[in-house]
């Protein structure tokens, strides 16, 4: 880590502290932790919350019982500050910024009255929707669709009601109950999450928004990224008739077990992709670009403040089912700030997710140091030719950016079409 | 030698329903049982008592018929024709018991089945081979210390609902479901009924305040009821009963003990094999397997509550397991649980004196308030709801009054589907029906009764 700040004291200056309570919470540019106390005494602060450290800095003391404790104290080198100074490397993020959907200049957003109403009347936040009306207003279908995929999730009313009361998003949450559904004991155990409301950095005008923590970090990184490397995107269009019917049977065959996403399918198809494209999963350096053995690929979430990226390790190793478990996981935890630094650490190559919001192509950001990020967009019905007759099908764009200093265009699109050949063939990502 | 894929012990409402389930999976099933098909729900339990009920409520209503403006003559009884009756019944359900064994393929054994050995069970002189082994082989009356039903005076749940005469003064130890169906049946006859349990509530299992207003409403008909209170000894002759109750010596025609079950492990031999109890009874896991290899129980043999449905319910999880499909284990706090006396008791979900340390909402309705119930002059009772006060979860619903054991099932899939209030408030319950109560209940919890 290159800075951090005391975001919060748990234990004020001057209270006695026991060992392992938490002591301080530390809010670094990719992760907030709690600290706990190494040792039981009394507390002295030697630097409020909200002032920017570096590795080492000392942020207090804890005085033995007896021990005399100086009225000033003194700047001793010392280890209090250490947890924040090995913080791993790796973590990072996409492209994935806050949505504001199609603000005009001024701040307002297009929308129709009906869909204003209905959004009312449903309880769906219109403004993170992304509008296909004219102008990218939102319409009232637009709500009619966010609404049904919050429906499309199983779940009992009282498992409804405690989600809402809790803040549990139960798309995260495996359900055991009947067919899948998900019940009270599935939501037993799963703490406070931030549910990922894109809103939550809407401001009104006039505010000033502080660039710390997460935000500075988001822009810190997206902007070295794309100053530091040769960017560019393109965009391909897979067939998902397949894996739109395999997914719907792996929900009843995994009930209980599993639930899997289009996103862990594009894992997956990504992970044997990059088994065959190794220069996708690559580093680059100016000294030359080595490629990477293992195979961990990251995947964007939305949390409240910004964006996190835990990684699934190993992929190409995983079944799709560990896939869905992991990624649940990952998800969940990174909402809710439990994962493990680990969890965040060594990827690859990175995915990210932005089809909920109904959108078909973006050019996402590389996350440094890596080669390649794969933007997975929504599924929609499109239309094929069989003979000269239209067929209605399911189809998903699939948008990658990749660094050209690494991969050419040919190479990179030689990628892109084994992800979507296997995704229109999806049997073969249970192998 | 015969080979299945499933050997059921037992044909009662577990056994059957668990052998048809996995013949509908495609499984071969054999099916042993020692007496009649249809186990005691059918031919001694559930099924003739209430045929007796049925007979007693109708007497009851017949009686009372002058206030619906239908003058009927003197009324007679016949019990030997009620208890004739209520054999037929039985009959009739166990013989379809039998047809739907043949209907779905089932071969039965007739006679006790013993298994030898995880996977090999001898029937008489046959042996036949199991990959799975289901003992339903449910639970028989318990004696009450060294008193044992004698056939003549000293009657368990078989003698009383068979009985060779009416008595004058009856005697029944134990108010649970069973006696206190009892005490209303013979009451209804005009027997003289003394009702003792040990507990300090008649119908220990249920709400306090729903056992409160059942014995109200039972000591209104006559019936004596002394609870917290032992029987200390019994005394049977060819004349009469006697029995020591409170330091007194009190003459009764008959006594029905009716002081709970013991799980039925001899017969199958399963206690020889070291199979792991629990309190008496066989310990299952969620998938109701038992600690032995290949042997899984259902029903009464695993222990409470005792109830035909509870065992139907794991009978099916038994065979989708066996199937390889994926179940969901029988959460107890989901049975309902009926008893159908004058008035009737229904009742599902936690009591009011198990939600002590949580905040919750209690609705409560009386029947009086209730057109359905008027027009029928079946005004007594109470439908009783308990909500969690933060979640608006369906705890429990306890109900008391005549067709209460028709409504349970409402909020039986209310709990089972983990509806809050709003879906009850939601739904519309038809007019006029006496289910508008269950729906008021649930108004009255929430501050929002119409019709108090």
């Amino acid at each position: 880590m290159t800075e951090g700040m005391v975001s919060e004291w748990f234990i004020a200056d001057g209270d006695e502290v026991k060992q392992g309570e938490l002591l301080y919470a530390l809010e670094t540019e990719k992760i907030n932790l709690d600290v706990d106390a190494d040792a039981s005494g009394i507390v002295r602060h030697s630097i409020e919350t909200g002032v920017n450290l570096a590795p080492g800095d000392v942020v207090g003391y804890i005085y033995e019982p007896g021990e005399v404790i100086p009225e000033t104290l003194q700047a001793i080198p010392a280890s209090a500050a250490e947890p924040a100074a090995d913080l791993p490397q790796g973590i990072a993020v996409s492209s994935r910024m806050p949505v504001t959907a199609a603000t005009e200049p001024s701040g307002r957003l297009k929308s129709s009255p009906a869909a204003r109403r209905l959004a009312g009347e449903l309880g769906i936040d219109f403004t993170v929707l992304a509008g296909t009306g004219p102008g990218g207003r939102i319409v009232e279908a637009d709500v009619v669709l966010a609404s049904s995929r919050t429906e499309s999730v199983k779940a009992s009313p009282l498992a409804r009601r405690l989600a809402e009361q809790r803040g549990i998003d139960l798309s995260t949450v495996v359900g055991s109950g009947p067919g899948g559904r998900i019940v009270q004991a599935d939501l037993d155990g799963i703490k406070k999450q931030s549910v990922a409301k894109v809103a939550a950095v809407q401001a009104t005008a006039g505010q000033v928004i502080p660039l710390k923590g997460m935000r500075k970090t988001i822009a810190q990184r997206m902007h070295q990224s794309l100053q530091e490397s040769a960017q560019l995107s393109m965009d391909m269009l897979a067939s998902m008739g397949d894996a739109v019917n395999m997914r719907t049977q792996l929900l009843k065959e995994w009930q209980g077990e599993a639930r899997p996403t289009y996103t862990d399918f594009v894992v997956k198809a990504a992970a044997k992709a990059l088994l065959v494209h190794p220069q996708m999963n690559s580093v680059f350096a100016p000294t030359g670009i080595t490629l990477v053995e293992s195979i961990n690929i990251g995947i964007a979430v939305a949390v409240e403040e910004g964006l996190m990226v835990p990684v699934v390790r190993n992929a190409d190793k995983l079944t799709l089912k560990d896939i869905a478990i992991e990624t649940a996981r990952l998800a969940s935890g990174a909402r809710d700030g439990t994962l493990n630094l680990d969890d965040y650490a060594g990827g690859t190559f990175t995915l990210s997710a932005l089809g909920m919001f109904g959108v078909d192509s973006f050019t996402p950001i590389i996350n440094q140091p890596q080669s390649g990020i794969l933007g997975i967009n929504r599924i929609f019905d499109g239309l094929t030719w069989d003979q000269d007759k239209p067929v209605k099908t399911k189809q998903m764009n699939l948008s990658l950016t990749w660094d050209h200093r690494v991969i050419d265009g040919a190479p990179a699109a030689e990628f892109l079409a084994t992800v979507v050949e296997l995704l229109s063939e999806p049997y073969r990502l249970l192998v | 030698m015969n080979e299945f894929d499933i050997m059921v012990i037992g044909g009662g409402p577990g056994g059957y329903a668990a052998a048809i389930r996995a013949s509908q999976l495609g499984l071969t099933v054999a099916l042993a049982e020692r007496e009649a098909l249809g186990g005691t729900c059918l031919n001694w339990g559930c099924i003739p008592t209430k045929s007796l009920l049925h007979s007693a409520e109708l007497l009851r209503n017949i009686s009372h018929a002058g206030q619906l403006g239908i003058s009927v003559g003197e009324v007679h009884f016949d019990l030997a024709a009620m208890v004739n009756e209520s054999r037929s019944a039985a009959n009739q359900l166990s013989q379809g018991v039998q047809h739907l064994m043949k209907k779905n393929k089932v071969t039965v054994f007739t006679g006790e089945a013993v298994i030898k050995s995880p996977g090999l069970v001898q029937i008489d002189e046959q042996e036949i081979l199991a990959d799975n082994i289901i003992v339903a082989t449910g639970a028989s009356a318990r004696s009450l210390g060294n008193i044992q039903p004698d056939g003549n005076r000293i009657w368990g749940a078989r003698e009383a609902m068979t009985p060779g005469f009416l008595p004058g003064k009856l005697l029944i130890v134990g108010a649970g479901a069973i006696g206190v169906e009892f005490a209303s049946f013979y009451a209804t006859l005009s027997t003289e009924v003394t009702l003792l349990e040990v507990a300090s509530q008649i119908l220990p299992v249920e709400d306090a305040e729903i056992a409160e207003l059942a014995m109200a409403a039972f000591r209104q008909q006559g019936i004596e009821i002394l609870t917290s209170c032992s029987l200390e000894n019994l005394q049977a002759d060819e004349q009469v009963v006697r029995a020591s109750i409170g330091g007194e010596i009190r003459e009764f025609d008959a006594v029905i003990l009716s002081v709970g079950v013991k799980a039925n492990l001899s017969g199958s031999g399963i206690d020889k094999l070291g199979v792991k109890l629990l309190d008496g009874f066989i310990e299952v896991d969620d998938v109701q397997r038992t600690n032995l290899p290949g042997i899984f129980a259902i029903g009464d043999v695993t222990g409470g509550p005792c109830l035909a449905h509870k065992a139907t319910h794991e009978a099916m999880i038994v065979a989708e397991e066996i199937a390889g499909l994926k179940t969901h284990p029988v959460q107890k706090s989901r049975v309902p649980g009926c008893t159908y006396s004058h008035p009737q008791i229904a009742s599902i979900g936690l009591k009011e004196s198990d939600l002590k340390d949580r905040p919750y909402k209690v609705g409560r309705f009386p029947l009086y308030a209730n057109g359905k119930a008027v027009v029928t002059q079946q005004t007594e009772g109470l439908v009783k709801t308990l909500f969690d006060a933060d979640s608006g979860e369906l705890l429990g619903a306890h109900l008391i009054g005549d067709g209460v054991t028709e409504l349970i099932h409402g909020f039986a899939l209310a709990i089972g589907h983990e509806a809050t209030e709003e879906s009850l408030i939601q739904t519309i319950f038809p007019h006029p029906t006496l289910s508008e109560a269950m729906h008021e209940s649930v108004l009255n919890a929430f501050g929002r009764t119409l019709h108090l």
